[in-house]
């Protein structure tokens, strides 16, 4: 009987690997992309027990849980299996091993079960999933009394038989759901460890968000079907526990938005395989009607497919969703693909965005403003042109910030303390042209690397030591999307060159005393950059008491600005910068800090909100000015 | 139905870069409504044709032929071999090589009629097209036309697609070598005239804001309307005159006189050209 035993677990291997293998024929379907197995499974450990446990053990119940019955499932299989070897399987210590191991998965199938019933949170998908903890606990129960009988008795008892065969049925039940159920994740989620695209988010200290460069020779622009994905993406979208982070931390479906990352990832992986289970999780908000025809060969965005486009045209690409996934599932590369496909091929990016698209391609500016136009806002402050000097130290990026009334003022709060600190700086001038993040994120790759070629030309004909923006998408592009077409170049937000300048002693600021303040992280700065304390410090250093909204950081929510999500325009039941506000209302804080144009646009436009919002720059100004006119008081005294 | 689109060199109106106009990309939207469309372009560079792709076209012909040569010969005689049923163009000239009168001297050129200011267009029975043309203040009119014809586009017509680069990339362009013309050949010498002071059309009007309103809008309303039929024509031209006199759009009788109009007019054209 112990054989039967250790025959259980190869059987539920060999199954798994059986339905693995039937899963693995779809994702061959995809594009081909170069995995480096050997060096992957190598970094799997590091990156399933660091990377992925910091993710999830933001909900400590469900990293317990999952400790508890993913360890235990792991070590009890494993150890029943060892039952092939003759002394083992004699030895009654052993099979109190065994037992202990079962035991442990009894125990977190119980919390599994918990999380479930007797009512399931929103967040989380029922279908399959309400009947895994059932199979767990079978398992484990019958795991349990099978070894602890035969510890206790002897391979030859009554009771034995009968807890190998509910094991059996747990266990098998498993090891079947690994094609289309629960069990899914353990398998593609560890593959897509190995074989994730971007190898680099494990990698470096500050995430891997760079948008990855469409080849524009290639015989199809962006995904059209799900079998233009490439294979390890597809993989991606088979890992997703539908654990519901996503849809709790996006923005749009906050709003009313149709857009649900969960059930994007859900409608992927059913848009490959169109005969798998239902979708049972919370729905798109307001969902647009779509007939849902699907398969690896038919097309997956428009309203006679799986997605409608409202969905595709929602996302902000704020990647809160990215953040939160413990799978490590790239939602916001997989919604450029499909939009890159949308604009570039079919023509058909959002109706309210033609005209933006077209004056990016046509005048380099979004709002077709003359470049001459830019440094208007500076009017009666001196504004060097490196065009005249050909070097400075620093060259400001303006971004198109600087052609709006509102964003202006803070522009000349960051240009009076660069002249109050003495720093060598100069602005493109009219040679400045947009640094194309918005046809990007509307898929309009052409055009993008257009204005990222003309622009790498041009700062490659002048000198500077580093490039200084305000603008995170700005910062964004020319720090790390710029790369991929030859600009390599050292820039700073302004919250970090400020931070510095008052740290050298070249920014003597006063203590400000306007009440508290919070501070809002621009997605492209925080999520896209890892770059949160800078703008704290700089906030603490002025004076400020500081207090913090439950979103911040990393995990801080989008102002609903990114993505050109503001120009597509898809109607919601609320506005995110609303919530946003609101919840910056909840601190009690008088005052939001903003460190981004778009952020500052967003959020001022919100009404009826009690808090001011100021940029950072804006606010260390005020610090300076303070500063100075408590000077001749203290002189005096 | 077959429809050939003509395109033209404009420029963007604040960059000064090369741009299709925007009321031929119209013109490619509507005529994909219609039939299988093609490009036409004459001009030294391919640069409409190409953009005239993304914004949907699968074909275009570039007729190169030097700067400033006369484009109406050559369109012409590729619209007479091709022998398309609409001949769609863009509306008027607003920077660069833009469209202009060209569409008016190619229809004048190949005897067919010319409609200005197309919103849509619908086929209907054999060789007729029904035409939505906007009018002043919103107002359409419905015309059926017999095809060959040549057609504008009017701003208010449906929006352009917006430029797609796979499309551009996609489709193909057939270069064309054009025998020289001369511009000065082909078309009329422009004429030169003096300023002429115009004449003010609110004088007459007077009263409140909304008769001044009538009178420049010239509303016609149902009981100001005045049918004269079978007049000779000296009758129907004093008539005329008599009405544009009224609205204002002729200035009095007894002001026209002969004496005070060159003083006016020298003045004016000193201040035009200082």
């Amino acid at each position: 009987m112990t054989a039967a035993f250790a025959a259980l677990a190869f059987l539920m291997t060999g199954l798994a690997t059986a339905q693995t293998l039937r899963r693995a024929a779809l994702w061959r379907l995809g594009a081909a992309a170069p995995v480096d197995w050997v060096s992957g499974l190598a970094k799997l450990p590091k990156r399933y027990l660091v990377d992925v446990h910091h993710v999830v053990a933001r909900d400590p119940y469900a990293s317990r849980m999952h400790a508890i019955v993913a360890g235990g499932l792991l070590a009890a299989t494993m150890l029943a299996g060892f039952a092939i070897l003759p002394p083992l399987a004699g030895s009654r210590f052993y099979w109190s091993v065994v037992a202990l191991a079962f035991a442990m998965t009894l125990a977190g199938s119980l919390l599994v079960g918990a999380r479930r019933y007797p009512k399931t949170p929103k967040r989380l998908s029922k279908g399959g999933f309400q009947r895994l903890p059932f199979l767990l606990l079978a398992y484990a129960a019958g795991g349990t009394a099978a070894a602890l009988s035969i510890a206790l008795s002897g391979p030859e008892n009554p009771v034995l038989l009968v807890a190998l065969l509910v094991a059996a049925g747990g266990g098998l039940g498993l090891a079947y759901e690994v094609k289309d159920g629960p069990m899914r994740h353990a398998v593609a989620g560890a593959l897509h460890l190995i074989a994730h695209p971007r190898q680099k988010r494990f990698e470096q200290g500050r995430p891997d968000a760079a948008l990855l460069p469409l080849d524009l020779d290639a015989p199809k622009l962006g995904a059209e079907l799900p079998a233009d994905f490439t294979w390890n993406r597809l993989l991606g979208f088979d890992a997703c526990v539908q654990c519901g982070r996503c849809e709790t931390a996006c923005p749009a479906f906050a709003a009313g938005q149709p857009l649900n990352p969960k059930r994007l990832i859900q409608d992927l992986v059913g848009a490959l395989a169109p005969d798998g289970p239902t979708y049972q999780g919370s729905p798109y908000p307001n969902a647009r009607p779509v007939a849902g025809e699907a398969g690896p060969l038919f097309k997956v965005i428009g309203p006679d497919a799986k997605i409608h486009p409202d969905t595709l045209w929602s996302c902000t690409t704020c990647r809160a969703c990215v953040e939160e996934c413990p799978m490590m599932i790239e939602h916001v590369d997989a919604i450029i693909s499909l939009r890159r496909h949308q604009t570039l091929e079919l023509s058909a990016p959002p109706q309210k965005s033609f005209e933006t698209l077209a004056n990016l391609r046509e005048a380099d500016e979004p709002g077709a403003r003359p470049l001459t136009a830019r440094g208007d806002f500076a009017a009666g402050i001196e504004l060097p042109v490196i065009s005249k000097r050909g070097e400075a130290d620093v060259l400001l990026w303006l971004g198109d910030g600087a052609y709006d009334m509102r964003y202006g003022r803070t522009l000349r709060a960051l240009i009076k303390l660069f002249h109050e600190a003495g720093v060598d700086f100069a602005v493109l001038g009219e040679e400045e042209r947009d640094t194309g993040d918005l046809a990007r994120r509307l898929g309009d790759e052409a055009t993008y690397q257009g204005l990222a070629k003309a622009n790498i030309e041009t700062l490659q004909k002048y000198r500077f030591n580093r490039i200084v923006t305000s603008d995170p998408h700005a910062l964004h592009a020319l720090r790390n999307e710029y790369r991929a077409f030859g600009g390599d170049f050292e820039v700073v937000h302004h919250t970090a060159f400020l931070l510095e300048l008052i740290d050298a002693g070249k920014l003597p600021t006063g203590k400000l005393d306007a009440g508290t303040v919070t501070y809002h992280d621009p997605c492209y700065l925080g999520r896209y950059n890892g770059e949160t304390e800078a703008p704290r410090k700089v906030l603490d250093r002025i004076g400020l008491s500081r207090v913090e909204m439950a979103r911040h950081g990393r995990r801080s929510m989008c102002c609903g600005g990114g993505g050109g999500a503001p120009i597509a325009d898809i109607p919601g039941d609320a506005r995110i910068p609303d919530l946003r506000m609101a919840q910056a209302a909840e601190t009690g804080a008088e005052m939001v800090a903003v460190a981004c144009p778009t952020c500052t646009a967003m959020l001022e436009g919100v009404t009826g909100r009690t808090a001011e919002i100021r940029d950072v720059a804006e606010l260390v100004l005020m610090a300076v000015e303070t500063g100075r006119a408590d000077e001749p008081r203290r002189a005096a005294a | 139905m077959r429809i050939a689109v003509l395109l033209s060199a404009g420029r963007h109106p604040v960059s000064g870069k090369p741009t299709l106009p925007r009321t031929e990309a119209q013109a490619i939207r509507m005529a994909a409504g219609l039939g299988a469309a093609t490009g036409l372009h004459v001009g030294p560079d391919a640069f409409p044709a190409e953009a005239a792709l993304g914004h949907g076209l699968d074909y275009a012909a570039h007729i190169a032929c030097a700067a400033g040569s006369d484009p109406v010969g050559p369109l012409a005689a590729r619209i007479v071999s091709d022998a398309p049923d609409i001949v769609l163009a863009g509306r008027r000239g607003q920077g660069g090589d833009e469209t202009g009168l060209v569409p008016y001297a190619v229809a004048a050129r190949l005897g067919v009629p010319i409609v200005p200011d197309a919103v849509a267009m619908r086929p209907a029975t054999d060789g007729l097209v029904e035409i939505d043309q906007a009018l002043p203040k919103g107002v359409l009119r419905r015309l059926v036309v017999r095809t060959p014809v040549v057609v504008t586009v009017h701003p208010a017509a449906p929006p352009p697609l917006p430029f797609a680069f796979g499309k551009a990339r996609r489709g193909s362009i057939e270069r064309i070598a054009a025998a020289p013309t001369d511009l000065a050949a082909g078309a009329p010498p422009p004429e030169e005239r003096p300023y002429r002071k115009r004449p003010k059309m609110m004088r007459a009007a007077g009263g409140s804001a909304a008769d001044r309103l009538k009178a420049v809008t010239g509303e016609a309303t149902a009981g100001g309307a005045k049918v004269l039929d079978h007049q000779t024509p000296e009758d129907a031209a004093k008539e005329v005159l008599a009405f544009l006199r009224r609205v204002g759009v002729l200035a009095p009788a007894s002001a026209a006189g002969p004496g005070r109009r060159p003083a006016a007019s020298e003045d004016a054209s000193r201040h035009a050209t200082s």
